[in-house]
């Protein structure tokens, strides 16, 4: 799955308009990801201009990424 | 029910809804964002034609310079060529209010704030799914539903439209607005594998001597390192980059920072399913060579809506009568044009920066003209015969 980081994202859409999946969409204000739809193909961290996703290869959801994350500090 | 439903209010959406509400359809729009036309994710240069053609006065607050031309740099940075062709360097955030207004000002209906989530196609009309802010998604009828999104084009998406954008076929892009800018009211174009791969940086002068300065690159052209350790195209490096070598830019001041993926591929090969049209940057519908696409947005909005009048009065609203007027009739006047400007664009991006120079040496105002007005034989004939090794890449131009 791909993390946002929103603070740096310009909101360009860039992402949601080369995801073939359509995991990332506009909403409220902001992109939203649907971690589920998501098929780690690196295509929206490769054209992000503003540089803010982040790829965790293999991980499915915000819960797994935390573990993953635990794993790593131990 | 609603005759016609919008989903974006950009150029496209604006302009489909000012023609259909001025001949009597009921039409509602919507708008994701809080303001129409704010952020501004654009370069905002436009040239003259097109608001012409639809018997337009822009506004002055609209605009914030009236440029003269053009200037086209080579890698070298010498030997500028001038196309002489008047625009104008826009300001959005009025441009884009100003469209819609013009709609709302012939009835149709406008909603900011409203994001249309999900469609679903009934047997003679269109559901959208539609949320106000936070609120709880609510439905909306209507006979026909018009994409006019953008680059996201998730409706179009859900419609059944292929709008995926593939990293080739889209320019990662980033831009400034600064301060003070000394300029001569031309736009100012600088080309160059090492300037911006598969791009180019722009210069769009503004009045009291800001500019927009902005740099597009090819999206599967990998540069660096990413988070993710992984390779991706980075505007921003190239920007920094152009900057930091400009002699008056290095020093200036930055007002405005943003960035946006343009499409520079070629259109969709439908606009048209069932009752469903997509119009606009939605629909691929612009320029490959700069990836300029408000004025063919503006253009598309036009037919499409005539074409939807048309349907409306003579009770034709089935896909082979809206194929014909809008897709066929958009088609006849751009495709064979825009076609010819994809296949320059590929030429260009495989010339080397020396074969760069060297052309835009050769180039004569004639030419030069020539070329944009998409007729390369006369220059190409010139350039192989100057320099032979050039057959291999611009022989696509003339085959």
């Amino acid at each position: 799955m791909i993390v946002i980081d929103h603070d740096g994202c310009i909101v360009c859409v860039g992402c949601s308009s080369v995801c073939p999946t359509s995991a990332i969409s506009y909403e409220g204000n902001r992109m939203k990801v649907y971690p589920d739809k998501c098929i780690d193909c690196s295509i929206c961290v490769r054209v992000c201009p503003a540089d803010v996703i982040e790829m965790f290869k293999g991980v499915k959801s915000l819960k797994e990424l935390e573990e993953e994350k635990a794993k790593k500090l131990i | 029910m609603y005759d016609v439903a919008i989903v974006g209010a950009g150029p496209a959406g604006s302009t489909l809804a000012r023609i259909c509400a001025k001949n009597g359809l009921n039409v509602i729009m919507f708008e994701k964002k809080k303001e129409v036309g704010n952020p501004v994710r654009c370069g905002e240069a436009l040239g003259k034609v097109e608001l012409i053609n639809q018997n337009l006065e822009l506004p002055k607050e609209c605009y914030s310079l009236e440029v003269r031309g053009a200037k086209l740099y080579p890698p070298n940075k010498a030997n500028p060529l001038v196309i002489e062709e008047g625009g104008y360097v826009l300001e959005r955030k009025f441009f884009d209010k100003w469209l819609a207004e013009l709609a709302t000002k012939e009835g149709a209906k406008l909603k900011v704030y409203h994001k249309v989530e999900d469609v679903k196609v009934r047997k003679n009309h269109y559901t959208l799914n539609v949320k106000h802010g936070g609120r709880k998604a609510f439905e909306v009828d209507a006979k026909v539903v018009v994409s006019a999104e953008g680059m996201e084009a998730l409706i179009a998406r859900k419609l059944g439209f292929p709008t995926v954008h593939k990293p080739y076929d889209v320019d990662t892009c980033y831009e400034y607005e600064v301060i003070p800018y000394e300029h001569e009211e031309m736009i100012e174009l600088y080309f160059g594998n090492e300037i911006a791969p598969r791009g180019y940086v722009w210069i769009f002068p503004k009045k009291d001597k800001k500019a927009n300065v902005g740099v597009g690159v090819g999206g599967h052209i990998t540069t660096n390192t990413k988070r993710g350790n992984l390779k991706g195209a980075d505007p921003k490096y190239y920007l920094d980059k152009f900057m930091e070598e400009h002699e008056q830019l290095r020093n200036s001041s930055t007002l405005l920072d943003f960035g946006g993926v343009i499409s520079v591929g070629a259109p969709l090969k439908s606009f048209v399913k069932g009752r469903a049209l997509v119009i606009g940057t939605a629909a691929k519908q612009v320029d490959p060579i700069h990836g300029g696409g408000i004025a063919l947005a503006m253009q598309a909005g036009y037919i499409a809506g005539e074409a939807l009048v048309k349907a409306f009065k003579n009770k034709k609203l089935e896909e082979s009568f809206l194929k014909k007027e809008y897709e066929e009739k958009w088609k006849s006047i751009n495709s064979n044009k825009l076609q010819k400007r994809l296949v320059l664009r590929k030429v260009m991006e495989r010339l080397g920066d020396d074969d760069l120079n060297f052309i835009f040496k050769e180039l004569n105002k004639e030419e030069l003209h020539n070329i944009t007005k998409e007729n390369f034989a006369p220059a190409v004939k010139k350039l192989i015969m100057k320099r032979p090794s050039l057959i291999k890449v611009l022989s696509a131009l003339i085959s």
